[in-house]
């Protein structure tokens, strides 16, 4: 491994697992989507009847009702396991959505 | 005046030794950290508990007397058991151990007896590089153990399993891909509502979204399904989305499962009058009023925004509505008129935590 650089954080637990002594774990997992998710609902994109007036009203009252249970995996941060301080400052959806941030992968726990 | 003294004398002695009126109170949670006992008729609240555990999701099942709220929390991993009284955490299980991590997706209920707390849990080991997806199980807690408590059964279970709720017989009643019934003491589990494989040939397969443990008003295990109606077996002409609902009696252990109206408007949750179950509520962006009778729809009202979570008073007169936002909404079950709000003090959205409905005194 001395002339390969990890270049994600995929990567580096491959590199941590050879340091380890735990390859044997390790497996390519070119298929599979790793997610959070409990469901795998679309979305706030549309809703039952093909259009978007029976969900939720304002979005606001849905926001920590679905990324509480991960249930849009896509759109809002992962708040059960990588990012769970998301949002640690924001109680009420409604009125606090201004400081909800953008999140990366470098600010994950795992 | 004789009379008025002896009661000023009662007054002063303290109230402890007469029965404590009966009334209804709201049980909820709210972030950042707070459980709510609320006097429903009052709309003032009644106890408001600091929590020292991360509450998300919130889901809640009481103890039979009604003296401990059991919240599956610590982000769907933990079970904590909170005395309504004192705020006290008497009871905690955190399931997660080393490499395993154990998840509970809504699965939560207490026997009839209150000496058990059971969970279904869905375990995966994190490796360096990937999960692996373990059997998910039920377990078995003593709820007399304290904190930290380690279940002292488990049996495989059914995958895909949400909320559950418990009979006076002993059976825990569970959703999943069917409603199944299953003998906590042996694990043995049988099909007791075909949701899957349900016998219904123009019929597409039911929808059930159940999230929320609420019957306990009406002493039922209930939930609604939608599904998509055929003119005939070969399933190619759409005939309507229907509306229907499942229940499970907690009392005698009966189950129906029947169509009732029309899919026109979404409903999250719903519960039934419990002096008239022929009285169904529904709630998400409408609060609708049904009768499961004449399959008629008695009326309809729209809400200032989505509500989640669905409860009724003991007297079936008042319809609250919870869940999402920090507001619960008092509504006249007669009328479907907003007579009344109560504001959470934390100012915290309740997301998808459960609203309980108990009833205290005599």
């Amino acid at each position: 491994m001395r002339h390969l650089k990890p270049l994600n954080q995929k990567a580096d637990k491959v590199v941590k697992a050879v340091e380890t002594d735990n390859m044997d774990e390790v497996r390519a997992m070119q298929t599979v989507v790793a997610g959070c998710a409990s469901t795998l609902d679309p979305g706030w994109e549309v809703d039952p009847f093909g259009g978007v007036a029976a969900l939720c009203q304002p979005m606001e009252a849905d926001l920590y009702g679905c990324s509480d249970p991960c249930w849009w995996p896509a759109q809002v941060p992962d708040t059960i396991n990588s990012y769970k301080d998301w949002n640690a400052d924001a109680d009420n959806a409604g009125k606090d959505w201004r400081s909800l941030g953008t999140v990366f992968p470098s600010d994950s726990e795992t | 005046m004789r009379n008025l003294i002896a009661a000023t004398a009662a007054v002063c002695l303290g109230l402890s030794a007469l029965p404590a009126l009966a009334k209804d109170l709201i049980v909820t949670v709210a972030k950042p950290d707070r459980l709510y006992v609320i006097d429903a008729k009052a709309r003032t609240v009644e106890t408001d508990c600091k929590l020292d555990f991360n509450l998300i999701p919130g889901v809640i099942a009481m103890s039979p007397d009604n003296r401990i709220a059991y919240i599956l929390a610590g982000r769907w991993e933990n079970v904590y058991g909170v005395d309504l009284e004192t705020c006290e955490t008497v009871f905690s299980a955190h399931q997660s151990d080393g490499d395993i991590r154990r998840k509970t997706i809504a699965s939560l209920a207490v026997s009839k007896d209150g000496k058990e707390v059971y969970t279904v849990r869905n375990p995966v080991r994190i490796l360096a590089d990937r999960y692996e997806v373990l059997e998910p199980e039920l377990a078995v807690y003593d709820t007399s153990a304290g904190l930290k408590a380690e279940p002292v059964r488990t049996f495989p279970a059914p995958r895909r399993m949400t909320v559950m709720a418990t009979g006076r017989n002993g059976m825990l009643y569970a959703a999943g891909h069917e409603i199944y019934a299953i003998d906590p003491k042996t694990g043995e589990t049988t099909i007791k509502i075909a949701n899957k494989s349900w016998d219904r040939p123009t019929y597409s397969g039911p929808d059930v979204l159940a999230f929320w443990p609420i019957g306990t008003q009406a002493d039922e295990f209930m939930l609604l399904y939608s599904a998509a109606v055929f003119t005939d077996e070969s399933q190619s002409e759409l005939a309507d989305f229907i509306w229907g609902y499942e229940s499970v009696d907690l009392t005698t252990g009966e189950s129906e499962i029947e169509d009732f109206a029309s899919f026109e408007v979404i409903m999250f949750s719903a519960i039934r009058d419990p002096n008239d179950k022929s009285k169904l509520y529904g709630v998400y962006t409408q609060l609708s009023k049904h009768d499961l009778e004449t399959k008629e729809l008695v009326k309809r009202v729209d809400l200032p925004h989505t509500y989640y979570c669905i409860n009724i008073s003991s007297d079936g007169k008042e319809i609250y509505v919870g869940g999402t936002n920090d507001d619960i909404g008092v509504y006249d079950a007669e009328t479907l008129e907003r007579i009344g709000e109560i504001l959470l003090p934390s100012g915290g959205d309740m997301a998808a935590g459960t609203m309980h409905v108990i009833s205290t005194g005599s």
